[in-house]
């Protein structure tokens, strides 16, 4: 099914931007299938796979028991045995049912075989906070999957970058895990124009510059680009400009284009969403400590969920995510400093 | 069945198109039976090589001994396809050149590991199919049709059905042979993935080694059912209850299990009972002589495949009295064999394999940090 398209404008949303991708994937690659819950007679909990199984058979677009180890050992097979798969996770956050077959049997299969096998799949799934989905619907769990030796990791801002990094995905000989954002897939302000083609691949490993900048690197992904950006303005009333980066890939990270922005902005600040300990900022700020030291003039600093889970209501779920208050308020006492 | 079918039962050769055989072994001829027998020595002379030489300290890792559970390798390897998958686990290592074994234990072009792929990774040589990255019984081959497992108990199964799945999607029906202890019958993966296998009719025969312990937990901790065989119920799907001792009704129960899933008709699962000879792996048999007594170990390994087959084979005539003694192999300790227990061709087929290993170059060290991502399509 072709992107629903906006009778006056011809924007995507993020979500159509990758139903199209996946869409064009299973028309161009034959040998591609896709596996989940609910995603075919569906159409997917958020409708990313809808009117696919319609398209290319029940065989290709098949809905699964409710059991993620087995949809990830079985794409894992899948793969072995030669087709390329793109296995749904309803929500990311039951991506830790799948956790054994995605670390111990997934990841390593091209390692533990001297590069006989090669795992050709994409995880994916709705990700992220800010929408009250409570504990188990607004993880963003990558950490666990960085520490994990064997997987890339994509996390899309936008449409263009959600279509364009999912077809890069899909082509990829590895396991891929593409966390999406669900409260950015209908939002309406981010609708974008998207290329057609080979135009609308975006390549693994290198980051976006989302907004350009002299005063303080902005480093992140996901949902808090956006808060980023809101940020940066509020940062410019105040006369600094910020240069925000969205990474899009975690794994592998584009460190150069990071290193690039600070030896200009000597300020580093990284924002994500997920747990501060042992999350992904913390990566980042240890590499930069460690290779982009000479160019700081200030000590790095995150500003990330607080070590609590997602909490339910809106008061406590804004209180341990990132704000763009917050994002602020460490910018300018990291410009001050 | 028809009388004619009864008639053929003095000669089992090939039966003609109208005749019903009563078990898959009826097809057998008496070459076949002969290499069961072969292969069971094969079986258990490279388990007891290996005992020795890890009793020498010349091994590295855990041996998981298959001691006198050989039938169950060689009767569920014996009929299949050479195509067909299967998924060893930590105490199959026989079944790697097991596999396609009887188009030639030495032929290049079978679809099954040398002995010297197998030995060059249990001595961690370079010349491993996976180049000794992970241990033992953690090699595989694509091309040989061998899943590759990871220590995980039962992790494969669902590979095993993916693997089934994407063979159909291709217009195959390669039938995938998964194996797995008794008590990994346990793990939520096992049921996960025979769900699957079952709501798909993948054809799938799991084969459940049920020696009676899992490490030092006996079934009855492990599986409410006495039967493990009886979880196939949960699946509407055939659970077959084999003798593992006996190489024959292995091959039988695993042969209809195998036809039913080539026919498009879905998973099994095939219980074959059998006794742990030792410890769980060598690190553990002086502790495991304290949680089993010496009595219940006895028995548990007083019926020895080999002595079993041996009785098949003379009683049909296959093979003299005389000749069933000329190698005395079964009901013995590991370390009470010697080269003279078995055929010279089973000494030598092994040892030609440990040659080989001690020949072979280690891995360079910086391979360690090879292959983690595939770089090119
Ligand atoms: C998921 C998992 N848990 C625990 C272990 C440790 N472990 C290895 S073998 C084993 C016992 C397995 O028993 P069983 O399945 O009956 O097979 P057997 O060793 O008897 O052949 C255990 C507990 C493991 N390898 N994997
Ligand atoms: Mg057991």
């Amino acid at each position: 099914m072709a992107a629903t398209l906006d009778p006056v404008t011809t924007k995507t949303n993020y979500l159509n931007a990758l139903k199209s991708a996946i869409d064009e994937e299973m028309g161009r690659n034959p040998d591609m299938i896709c596996l989940g819950e609910d995603i075919g007679i569906l159409g997917g909990a958020f409708g990313v796979t809808e009117g696919l199984q319609a398209k290319y058979g029940t065989h290709r677009v098949m809905d699964m028991p409710i059991s993620e180890a087995a949809i990830v050992g079985v794409s894992c097979g899948a793969a072995l045995g030669g087709k390329t798969v793109m296995a749904e996770m309803q929500f990311i956050d039951f991506i830790s049912c799948g956790f054994d077959q995605i670390v111990n049997m997934t990841a390593t299969y091209h390692y533990r075989t001297a590069g006989e096998v090669n795992i050709p799949m994409v995880i994916r799934g709705p990700a992220g906070g800010y929408g009250g989905g409570a504990l188990y619907h607004s993880q963003m769990n990558e950490a666990w999957f960085a520490n994990s030796p064997g997987l890339k990791i994509v996390c899309p801002s936008t449409p263009s970058d959600a279509k364009g990094l999912m077809i890069s995905a899909l082509r990829d000989p590895n396991p891929v895990l593409f966390y999406e954002i669900k409260e950015l897939y209908r939002k309406r302000e981010i609708e974008e124009e998207l290329n057609a083609g080979d135009d609308a691949i975006v390549p693994l490993g290198k980051a976006r510059i989302a907004r350009e900048g002299a005063d303080v690197t902005l480093v992140t992904y996901g949902q808090n680009v956006w808060h980023c950006l809101e940020a940066a303005d509020n940062l410019a009333k105040e006369g600094y400009s910020a240069e925000v980066i969205d990474i899009r890939t975690l794994v592998p990270l584009d460190e150069e284009t990071i290193i690039a922005s600070l030896q200009k902005t000597n300020r580093l600040v990284v924002v994500n969403e997920a747990p501060m300990t042992c999350g992904f900022a913390g990566e980042i700020l240890a590499r930069m400590t460690t290779k982009a030291f000479r160019y700081l003039d200030a000590p790095p600093a995150r500003v990330t969920r607080l070590d609590t889970p997602v909490p339910w209501v809106k008061p406590l779920e804004l209180h341990v995510l990132p704000s763009v208050e917050k994002i602020t308020e460490t910018a300018l006492q990291t410009i001050r400093f | 069945m028809t009388p004619t079918a009864t008639k053929t039962k003095a000669a089992p050769r090939k039966l003609e198109p109208h005749q019903t055989p009563i078990l898959a072994r009826d097809l057998l001829t008496p070459e076949d039976h002969r290499e069961l027998l072969n292969q069971l020595y094969l079986a258990r002379y490279f388990d007891v090589r290996l005992i020795k030489e890890k009793k020498r300290g010349r091994l590295r890792g855990t041996l998981y001994s298959s001691h006198n559970q050989e039938a169950v390798l060689v009767g569920s390897l014996y009929g299949l396809e050479p195509t067909d998958w299967i998924s060893p686990i930590h105490r199959d290592m026989p079944a790697f050149f097991l596999k396609d074994a009887k188009n030639g234990w030495r032929n290049p072009e079978r679809i099954g590991m040398s002995i010297e792929e197998v030995c060059s990774q249990v001595w961690c040589k370079v010349t491993s199919p996976g180049r000794a990255r992970d241990n033992w019984s953690h090699i595989g081959s694509k091309a040989k049709r061998i899943i590759h497992s990871t220590s995980m108990l039962a992790g494969t199964i669902p590979v095993a059905a993916g693997v089934a799945y994407a063979n159909r999607l291709d217009g195959g029906n390669d039938v995938v042979l998964t194996y797995n202890g008794e008590g990994s019958t346990a793990q939520g993966i096992f049921h996960e993935a025979i769900n699957f296998a079952a709501v798909h009719k993948l054809p799938v025969v799991t084969i459940v080694e049920n020696n009676q312990w899992a490490y030092g937990t006996p079934l009855e901790l492990s599986s409410p059912n006495k039967d493990v065989a009886d979880r196939a119920k949960g699946y509407s799907i055939p659970g077959l209850v084999a003798d593992g001792q006996d190489v024959l009704d292995v091959y039988d129960k695993v042969m209809q299990a195998v036809e039913h899933a080539r026919a498009g008709n879905g998973p099994s699962i095939v219980e074959c009972k059998t006794f742990r000879a030792y410890g769980h792996g060598d690190h553990d048999d002086d502790r495991a002589a304290r949680y089993r007594t010496k009595e219940d170990v006895e028995s548990g390994r007083s019926r020895d495949p080999i002595a079993i087959c041996k009785i098949h084979l003379v009683n049909k005539g296959y093979l003299t009295k005389a000749e069933a003694k000329k190698y005395m192999a079964e009901n013995k300790h590991a370390t009470q064999t010697s080269d003279e227990d078995f055929p010279p061709d089973v000494v030598s087929y092994m040892s030609k394999g440990i040659e080989f290993a001690l020949a072979s170059p280690p891995p360079p060290a910086e391979e360690g940090a090879m292959w983690v991502f595939r770089e090119e399509n």
